[in-house]
């Protein structure tokens, strides 16, 4: 069997999971669709200052919930792999034929089907609530696509690579924060034309989820922009270039 | 394969029908016939300067119920570990089935079965999807994993289990159920750490049969740790007894207590080779 196979195998097991708990799924969905109507509602206004690119808040905001519902969502793979480190159900996944790589593939490409659904949810919600997607379901596919990966390279591989080395599930759940730290430091809720700080401009343009957020957010408000979904898709990429050693690393240190 | 091959017959018990599977379809044993477990020198020192096996060396024939026997601390879990390629050695050699456990871990793998200590289950599957996934990533198809988990929840007598939720079950159902799924690829070496601990007697009693059955009619070689005297006596053909990370005395269990004299008990036998009692030893652990 290949590692793809055994990939895909556990991503299933996965996904049997999801709706055998409930809490997890309740708590994971609950507080994006909650927090983009909060602060949608409550910034609305920001919407009226002259140049901001749209008049609707919630439009704005779309691209932002949907890295809210991707990037600490992923941090779920992480905890249920230390969990499976806890219950010894890792080690025996490896007295079989199967690689650790396979596993925690496994584990992330199953979380991010459950992502899918969360994002999908947001822009339902969104659409709703007025927004419009200008590049239509194949933009919003797109800005999924993007915001699923990021989680992935960033989050998803922190958390699963804290997994195998503190083997703890409450351990990898106490960094879940920084993940909003990561969102937060962008022009998540408001554009950057709009900042006064230099300083916070610099750290915003520093910050690679802004580089992947901006195409989002331009999907959803104006259109395809090549340039930026290119730059976006490198962000990502190098992202994913940068965490290979450091888990490649980890993997070892899944065996005594 | 017909669907016959996968499901049990009204004539033949599962284990029939398994020992039947085994025949047929069972991995190749290994690359030779005779050993199919080599220890040579094996070692294994913890980065934190731990040595947790000083250069262990024991050989277990094909078929053979071998025991690892010692108290807590005394490198039992490490050393199987390291036959099941969980734990990588810092010195000596080991093969499993005539695959170095190092450079060959997954030829290994393909070979062994292994109950850890921690009962390594999910406890959010069902038993039977437990064992179908385990089948699974050792190669079977879906129907013949499906067909191979009913029959070996059947021979466990799990079968009225086998679409509860784990986590609903008791510590002795979930180590019957690692045990089971550890057999789904029908393995011809199965490695046991600690099989019965934290069970009652009567849990332990059940699992010894079972044990002894699985190994009488599908002829797995059983490897096993335990710190229970008796159930090294019970289990196996012959027995190591290891200390402090060395193998101390090693032969079957009449021998050895009878190189002690009269009605020695292999907590005799402890005492014989390491100067300590057993319950000494486990304290001082």
């Amino acid at each position: 069997m290949t590692p793809t196979a055994q990939a895909l195998l556990l991503a299933q097991r996965a996904l049997v999971q999801f709706p055998r708990n409930p809490i997890l799924l309740g708590f994971s969905v609950m507080p994006v669709l909650m927090m983009y109507l909060v602060f949608g509602g409550l910034f609305a206004g920001v919407a009226e200052l002259p140049g901001f690119p749209t008049d609707n808040y919630f439009e704005y905001l779309a691209p932002t919930a949907i890295l809210l519902a991707t990037v600490p969502g992923i941090g779920n793979a992480g905890v249920a792999l230390a969990a499976d480190f806890e219950t010894g159900y890792f080690h025996k996944l490896l007295t079989t034929p199967t690689s650790v790589a396979a596993v925690m593939l496994g584990r992330l490409l199953g979380d991010c089907l459950r992502l899918v659904v969360q994002a999908v949810l947001v822009l339902l919600l969104a659409i709703a609530l007025g927004a419009d997607v200008a590049t239509g379901v194949p933009g919003a596919l797109l800005m999924i696509v993007m915001g699923t990966l990021l989680g992935i390279v960033t989050f998803g591989a922190l958390t699963a690579n804290l997994a195998i080395r503190t083997r703890d599930a409450a351990a990898v759940q106490a960094i879940q924060p920084m993940a909003f730290l990561l969102i937060f430091l962008t022009s998540a809720y408001q554009s950057t034309d709009h900042i006064d700080s230099a300083v916070l401009r610099t750290i915003i343009d520093l910050n690679p989820a802004e580089h992947v957020l901006r195409p989002m957010r331009e999907l959803m408000l104006s259109g395809y922009d090549w340039g930026d979904i290119g730059i976006g898709f490198l962000v990502i990429a190098a992202l994913g270039v940068l965490m290979l050693p450091i888990t490649a690393r980890n993997y070892r240190s899944a065996y005594s | 394969m017909t669907n016959s091959s996968l499901r049990p017959s009204a004539a033949s018990s599962p284990l029939d029908e398994l020992v039947g599977m085994a025949r047929t379809h069972r991995i190749a044993t290994g690359r030779r016939a005779g050993d199919a477990v080599v220890l040579d020198n094996l070692a294994k020192t913890y980065p934190d300067g731990t040595e947790a096996v000083r250069g262990i060396s024991f050989h277990v024939a094909a078929g053979e119920s071998f025991g690892i026997l010692g108290p807590n601390g005394a490198g039992k879990s490490t050393t199987i570990g390291m036959l099941g390629t969980l734990v990588r050695p810092t010195g000596g050699q080991a093969s499993v089935a005539g695959f170095d456990v190092v450079a060959e871990a997954i030829d290994v793998r393909r070979r062994i079965g292994f109950a850890m200590q921690q009962t390594g289950v999910d406890e959010f599957a069902t038993p039977a999807e437990l064992m179908v996934l385990q089948g699974r990533l050792h190669g079977l198809g879906r129907r013949e994993a499906r067909g191979r988990a009913e029959l070996l929840l059947q021979a466990m007598g799990l079968e009225g289990e086998a679409g509860r939720r784990i986590a609903k079950l008791s510590g002795g159902t979930r180590r019957r159920i690692d045990l089971a799924a550890s057999l789904m690829h029908l393995p011809p070496v199965l490695f046991l750490d600690e099989p019965t601990e934290g069970l009652d007697p009567r849990s332990r009693g059940a699992l010894w049969d079972t044990l002894d059955r699985l190994r009488g009619q599908l002829g797995v070689t059983l490897v096993l740790t335990t710190h229970y005297m008796d159930e090294g006596d019970r289990l196996c053909d012959r027995i190591a007894i290891i200390d402090r990370g060395t193998v101390v005395a090693e032969g079957a269990p009449a021998a050895l207590k009878a190189s002690v004299g009269g009605n020695a008990s292999l907590e005799d036998v402890y005492l014989h080779y390491t100067g300590r009692t057993f319950e000494d030893t486990r304290r001082a652990a």
